[in-house]
């Protein structure tokens, strides 16, 4: 198999909001940057289509009291906090600097000449999100990276970081079209690829695909990270969201509508007709209001849209457009289904991972060189630009600070990286990819879904820790695409497995972690649940937020 | 299975290939009507259908499993 050399200071890894951001600072600072994303940066990570809300501060409108509007905003619209107050007080006090640049950028940050908040806040309580016009966002975001100097791999995954010492020097990657592997000598390297989307099934049983995120997304920066040695954050606290059905979609917020059963009674308190400015915050107080409704006997749920007027139908399709459901909108209109005449059903979503890469305020994780942000390390648009932007300003210094490092072309990384592509495409009658995702999917749901206990959970890992197993010996791929499906679902199974070891050390039940064997929530354990690989052992600790 | 294109509208620009995230036109080849090697891959973004010059040269089909679910009172069950 062919190898390329690419030697640079600044390597970032996944072209969402978070890398491309990264990238720009890193390369406006005077640092060589190399971004290699699986797919193409103009269309991948969950800003591909466009979005239409960003969480910022702005002092003329929110006044210079600056804590008093944080504080505000940590007791409503943030509910359970995982991760930092500081992270979030860095997000909010940076957000605006962003706001303006990329205005400056050719995002159109404002509507109509001026700030218009609205969505994800409550009724009388401080608005959050402005609206942004962010359809084209990740194609203008790509050309400022490559304005700046920065080379764009699009076609190239990442599947190990390199380390020396407490220091990461590079990674190794492979290209998604070609038999090709890619060894990057990098001073630092910016995380940014994501949450972990396929470990648990979609809403739609066997559809590996139906998934708000998109299907790519699938936690191989925390997977290199943990293996080399980074601190992984409360993956057992899975996630749960809210939207249509079964037509997977994020973006709540930017529907104007009423959650109704079928005779008409709202499901929250906070709108009885739609609003412009506030949706209804019931899709964000409790996401799973429409399971609820359907396990007793209430159901369906509906967002509710048929009041709305018809200024406010064009004002919601405008923003659709930008929040990216082009392709729903699209195949409404050829179907004849309309907002104004039909109630769309609602559904829970399933269990989705949760979890972290370690990063503090300066996006930095546990390991030197090594910086994570966007939904890999503390996500939502606000948060994956601004952090990204930060993780690419200290990447960018910590490399003027480092000598060049030197990667062994006999370097164990490379052996393992070539043996493993070679097994995969070597074994015949195995299981392929898909195959192996679905045993993973339902040993997830299984026995780390929604109802966990020791037994349950031990049983689980046995039998995911043997699927594992046998993954790594009898995997197949018949070309470099499935090779990449392959190395994702080996990621996610490594995922998986840390995921088992932190639910069984969580003894409490808290959010989404329900333990009837520990029935309580423990507030001593109101802290960050870490896991990390300290030369092949797991050593899990709780550290203050 | 999406997304569809109409091979004679097609100008063969590639801009569907080089764009798609999950490349699901894996193995096309420059100059050439795209493949659609792994159809259920795709997720339904819309990414091919906005690049595309042509309008309706690609569409995406919805598949069944995803259709929304919707209430219209004119289709109210009867039961007799």
């Amino acid at each position: 198999m062919q190898v390329e050399r690419i030697k640079t200071d600044v390597l970032c890894i996944g072209g969402g909001i978070a890398g491309i951001m990264a990238a720009i600072r890193a390369a406006e600072l005077g640092a060589s940057v190399v971004v290699a994303e699986k797919g193409n940066v103009q269309y991948s990570g969950c800003g591909r289509m466009g979005n239409d809300h960003f969480e910022t501060y702005i002092p003329e409108v929110h006044g210079s009291d600056k804590d008093a509007w944080i504080d505000e905003l940590l007791r409503t619209a943030k509910g359970e906090i995982l991760i930092g107050k500081n992270l979030l007080r860095t997000q909010f006090l940076r957000a605006y600097d962003i706001v303006k640049l990329w205005d400056e950028w050719g995002i159109p940050m404002q509507y109509k000449g001026r700030w218009e908040f609205a969505g994800h806040s409550f009724p009388g309580h401080p608005m959050t999100h402005i609206k942004y016009r962010g359809r084209f966002q990740k194609k203008i975001l790509a050309k400022q990276a490559k304005k700046r100097g920065a080379t764009i791999l699009n076609r190239v995954m990442m599947l190990d970081l390199i380390r020396k010492g407490n220091r990461i020097v590079g990674a190794i990657g492979v290209h998604t079209r070609e038999e090709k592997l890619l060894v990057f000598e990098a001073k630092s390297v910016v995380l940014g690829t994501g949450k972990c989307s396929r470990l648990y099934p979609s809403l739609t049983p066997g559809w590996l695909f139906n998934d708000p995120h998109g299907g790519s997304q699938t936690g191989d920066g925390r997977a290199m990270a943990y293996r080399a040695g980074a601190e992984l954050q409360n993956l057992e606290m899975p996630q749960r969201h809210i939207g249509p059905k079964y037509f997977t979609r994020f973006g709540q917020a930017t529907w104007i509508g009423v959650v109704k059963d079928m005779e008409g009674k709202p499901a929250g308190t906070f709108v009885k007709k739609p609003d412009r400015r506030y949706g209804d915050m019931i899709c964000e107080v409790n996401k799973l209001a429409p399971e609820q409704y359907t396990e007793s006997g209430k159901g369906p749920l509906y967002m509710d849209c048929t009041d709305i007027t018809d200024a406010d139908y064009k004002y919601m399709m405008y923003w659709m457009e930008n929040e990216g459901y082009t392709a729903m909108t699209e195949y409404m209109e050829a179907e004849g289904i309309d907002f104004r005449k039909h109630p769309i059903e609602f559904s829970t979503y399933p269990l989705r991972g949760g979890g972290l890469i370690v990063a503090n305020e300066k996006a930095e994780t546990s390991l030197q060189g090594l910086y994570a942000a966007g939904d890999e390390a503390f996500g939502d648009i606000s948060a994956a630009a601004v952090f990204g932007y930060i993780g690419g300003e200290n990447a960018a210094e910590y490399a003027r600070t480092v000598n060049e490092p030197v990667i062994g072309k006999d370097n164990p990384i490379i052996k393992t990286t070539k043996r493993l592509i070679d097994d995969i495409r070597g074994n015949e009658n195995g299981p392929d990819w898909r195959e192996t995702n679905i045993a993973l999917q339902q040993t997830m749901s299984d026995y780390v879904g929604k109802v966990r206990n020791e037994t349950l959970l031990k049983q689980g890992l046995q039998h995911l820790r043997r699927i594992r197993k046998k993954t790594r010996q009898t995997l197949m791929a018949k070309n470099p695409h499935e090779v990449v499906r392959s190395i994702e679902v080996l990621n996610m199974l490594e995922i998986g497995e840390l995921t088992f070891l932190m639910a069984l050390n969580r003894k409490e039940t808290r959010g989404l972690h329900n333990r009837p064997d520990y029935p309580f929530t423990d507030p001593t354990l109101n802290k960050a649940h870490i896991i990390s690989n300290i030369k092949g052992n797991n050593k899990l600790d709780w550290k203050s937020y | 299975m999406p997304p569809v294109i109409n091979s004679e509208d097609c100008i063969k620009c590639n801009k569907c290939v080089e764009l798609c995230s999950e490349d699901v036109f894996y193995g096309s080849k420059k100059g050439e009507v795209p493949t659609v090697t792994y159809p259920e891959e795709c997720v339904h973004f819309n990414g091919c259908v906005s690049v595309c010059p042509v309008p309706g040269a690609i569409k995406l089909r919805i598949p069944l499993p995803l259709q929304l679910v919707y209430w219209d009172a004119e289709e109210t069950p009867q039961i007799e």
